[in-house]
């Protein structure tokens, strides 16, 4: 009895019928939080196992393209001078814009973007420029929805990983401290409410006793 | 639909090629410039219908400017729904940062690392 009473955990209440009634409320509520937390975690985690492998293989398309897109730019800018290059670039009209629109996905605020592009990139002459230069902003321009939806996924996967590990702590603390926690103290309050309903019969036997040894 | 802008933070001629797209870049030849100008885009608000928001929803950064960026700073700049950072691999290839990144990520939601 002394070593079980030592691993249970009890909380500070006075052993009495009404600190009984809360508690039992409590556990109730605790038992049905963690039920519902635990279908979120369920959730979220089916959402995340499919956002992450997504991001994964964007992330792989996007190291090797744009590595590749670098390269002809690298080429592009090494065949002219960077003064021409520069002011080429500065006469690009291109203007984006990115229209955000977030979605909640089981309380997450999960993003979605969509790009627009606008204007010319290419708005230069074409005689103090190299072909290379058109190549690797074509192939620039290519890249950049890739990277768009890379962010998307990216910045998804950031915010469910940061939901699911709150969740998994709440669930974790209810399910091993907070629950174990009630259980034990309800035991205990129980085991002492009875233990003076015992001491209350046995004293009225004893009252009894001695009355009708008088008699 | 809110309009928001897109940002580049890299060296001068790394991201010289998207400044052509229209994306607004940021030259940044070291680490700790670049952690300096990612704090500035995040600060950057704009008003639109009377209310103040980020200017920026994503903002691209080479991957070497990245890797030294301390864990502590990483969760300061991600604390928000946006901007997105995001690491990209710069004309030297890439470093690994971003897998890297990504196994960070499935580390904290799943507590160990399942891709692969």
């Amino acid at each position: 009895m002394e070593l079980q009473l030592e691993i249970m955990a009890i909380m500070n209440v006075n052993a009495t019928r009404m600190a009984l009634l809360t508690l039992k409320k409590k556990i109730k509520s605790a038992e049905r939080g963690h039920k519902l937390l635990k279908d979120k975690q369920d959730g979220l985690m089916q959402k995340f196992m499919g956002v992450i492998h997504e991001a994964k293989t964007a992330r792989e398309e996007v190291e090797e393209k744009l590595g590749a897109s670098f390269k002809n730019f690298i080429r592009a800018s090494s065949l002219m001078e960077s003064g021409f290059l520069e002011s080429a670039l500065l006469y690009s009209t291109a203007e984006t814009n990115l229209g955000v629109e977030t979605k909640n996905v089981m309380s997450v605020r999960i993003p979605t973007f969509d790009l627009k592009v606008e204007g010319e990139v290419v708005n230069y002459s074409m005689v103090q420029t190299s072909g290379e230069l058109d190549i690797s902003l074509q192939s620039f321009l290519d890249v950049f929805p890739l990277l768009i939806k890379l962010a998307e996924i990216e910045k998804s996967a950031e915010a469910l990983a940061e939901e699911l590990e709150k969740t998994r702590r709440r669930v974790n603390a209810l399910e091993y401290r907070m629950i174990p926690d009630l259980k034990d103290t309800i035991k205990f309050i129980q085991m002492k409410l009875d233990e003076m309903e015992r001491g209350a019969i046995i004293n009225t036997m004893v009252v009894k006793a001695k009355i009708e040894a008088a008699a | 639909m809110q309009q928001y802008k897109i940002a580049i933070v890299g060296s001068r001629e790394t991201i010289l090629g998207f400044k052509a797209l229209g994306v607004e870049p940021v030259y940044a030849n070291e680490p700790k410039e670049a952690l300096e100008s990612m704090f500035a885009l995040k600060g950057e608000r704009i008003e639109s219908g009377g209310e103040s928001r980020n200017k920026y929803a994503i903002v691209f950064v080479m991957e070497d400017l990245m890797t030294y960026i301390t864990p502590d700073d990483y969760k300061k700049l991600t604390s928000d729904p946006l901007p997105a950072f995001i690491p990209l691999p710069s004309h030297l290839g890439s470093t690994g940062y971003g897998l890297k990144k990504l196994k960070g990520i499935v580390e904290r939601a799943v507590g160990m690392d399942i891709l692969n």
